[in-house]
C-alpha cells in the first residue's frame, strides 16, 4: 500500500516471503524485503537442493516459545530440527548471514540491536558447529533477499545504497 | 490491544486534524495546494509489515514523540526518493529531477520534516490538551521496511503486533507524494485512546 512496487510484487509472487519473525524450510526461493537491525539466517544443506530461512528480530527469546524465528536462540533450533525432518544431516547444513545493520545514530535507547543479533546468532552457530559459509552483514543500509535453495544455495542480496552481491 | 469502532474513528479523527495541520504547512512552504486523503488505521502483525511497507528506497524524517505521553511512538514523514528530489527542487528553485542527493537535500527534508511533525504533534496534542513535542529528527535515506522493523526491534516492549496509522499527502503540481506515519507503541497508544475515550464522554451530546 505505502511503497509496495508492483513490479517487485509480480517478481516475488513465485517466493516464498518470509515477515519479520517468520521461518521456513524446503527447496522453494524464499525472500525477505527491506532487513535492518534484523538478520536473515539461512541455513543450507550442501548435500541436497534444500534448506530454510528465518527473519531473525532479537538476539535471545527468554524462554518464549509461540514465534521460534523470532528469535536468535529459538530460529537456529527450529530450522536445525526442521531440516532434519527433511532428511539433512547436521556435517552437511552451513549457515548464511544477511542484515544486521545500524541504522540509527540519533536515537538513544536500546541501540545496536544489528549488531546484537550478529553477535548472538555467531555465537550459536559455533555452539551448534555450524559454520558460517557467508555473510552480507554490519554497516548502516537496509537489504533485502533472495535465497535460492536449488541454485547450490546462492544468495542474492540487494542494498538500498543499490549495490547487489551474490553470497 | 485490539481496537474497537469507536477508538478507531476516534484516532482517525485525531490523525486527520494533525495531518491537516502538517499538509498547511506543506502547502505553505511550496506555495500550492495540498490533498490529503483520510487517515487510514491498521492493526499489522509484523510478520505482515512488507505488505504495507515496502523497500524501494525513500527519504524519511524520524521523530520520537516526547512529552506528557509514554515515551516511545514515533512519528515519520515518508517522501519517495523521486518525490524528495522533486521536493527539496521546489523548495531551492532548482529543476534537474535526476540530480544526486546533496548535503543541502539533507537539511532541507529535515527542516521540511521539522516543520510539519512540529504542526502535526501542536495540533494532536492541543485536542489532547497535553505537551507533545518532536524529539531531534533523524534522515535516513534507506529502504522504509528496514527503518520501521529497526523501530520496533529497539522497542524495549516486544510486540508481535502493532497499529500503523498512515495519511497522504499530495501535490499535482509538482508530482510531490509524501506520507505521515504514526507507529504508537502499546503504552502511547493507551495513553492516548483514555484521553479521546475521556474526551468522548464529556462532550456535550447532540439529539
Amino acid at each position: 500500500m505505502i511503497v509496495m512496487n508492483l513490479q517487485a510484487l509480480a517478481q516475488t509472487t513465485d517466493r516464498i516471503v518470509i515477515g519479520i519473525g517468520d521461518h521456513h524450510v524446503g527447496s522453494d526461493p524464499m525472500t525477505s524485503i527491506g532487513l535492518g537491525s534484523c538478520v536473515a539466517l539461512v541455513l543450507h544443506d550442501e548435500d541436497r537442493l534444500v534448506g530454510g530461512m528465518a527473519h531473525v528480530m532479537l538476539p535471545a527469546s527468554n524462554g518464549r516459545q509461540d514465534r521460534p524465528g523470532k528469535f536468535a536462540d529459538t530460529a537456529i533450533v527450529a530450522l536445525r530440527e526442521e531440516l532434519r525432518l527433511l532428511g539433512s544431516r547436521n556435517g552437511s547444513v552451513v549457515a548464511k548471514l544477511v542484515g544486521g545493520a545500524s541504522m540509527f545514530k540519533d536515537f538513544s535507547g536500546n541501540l545496536n540491536i544489528g549488531e546484537r543479533n550478529l553477535e548472538s546468532l555467531r555465537s550459536l552457530a559455533e555452539k551448534h558447529r555450524l559454520t558460517i559459509r557467508a555473510e552480507e552483514t554490519g554497516g548502516t543500509v537496509g537489504r533485502s533477499l533472495t535465497y535460492y535453495p536449488a541454485e547450490h544455495g546462492r544468495v542474492s542480496v540487494r542494498r538500498a545504497d543499490g549495490k547487489c552481491v551474490d553470497i | 490491544m485490539p481496537l474497537t469502532t469507536i477508538q478507531c474513528d476516534a484516532l482517525r479523527e485525531m490523525g486527520n486534524i494533525g495531518a491537516a495541520h502538517a499538509a498547511t504547512t506543506l502547502s505553505q512552504m511550496l506555495a500550492t495546494d495540498i490533498q490529503m486523503n483520510v487517515p487510514e488505521i491498521s492493526m499489522v502483525d509484523i510478520a505482515q509489515i512488507h505488505r504495507y511497507i515496502g523497500d524501494d528506497v525513500a527519504a524519511l524524517v524520524i521523530f520520537q514523540i516526547q512529552g506528557e505521553l509514554s515515551h516511545g511512538g514515533y512519528v515519520l514523514l515518508h517522501v519517495p526518493k523521486e518525490s524528495s528530489i522533486r521536493l527539496t527542487n521546489t523548495m531551492l528553485g532548482m529543476d534537474d529531477p535526476s540530480r544526486e542527493m546533496t548535503e543541502m537535500d539533507r537539511s532541507a527534508l529535515l527542516e521540511i520534516g521539522n516543520i510539519m511533525v512540529s504542526a502535526f504533534l501542536d495540533a494532536t496534542a492541543g485536542l489532547l490538551n497535553i505537551v507533545m513535542l518532536p524529539s531531534p529528527p533523524a534522515l535516513v535515506i534507506d529502504m522504509p521496511h528496514a527503518a520501521l522493523e529497526t523501530l520496533i526491534a529497539e522497542q524495549e516492549i516486544e510486540m508481535n503486533e502493532i497499529v500503523l496509522f498512515r495519511t497522504e499527502l499530495a501535490s499535482d503540481q509538482h508530482k510531490i507524494h509524501a506520507n505521515i506515519l504514526l507507529l504508537p507503541n502499546p503504552p502511547m497508544l493507551s495513553d492516548i485512546i483514555t484521553i479521546l475515550e475521556g474526551l468522548i464522554q464529556s462532550a456535550p451530546q447532540t439529539a
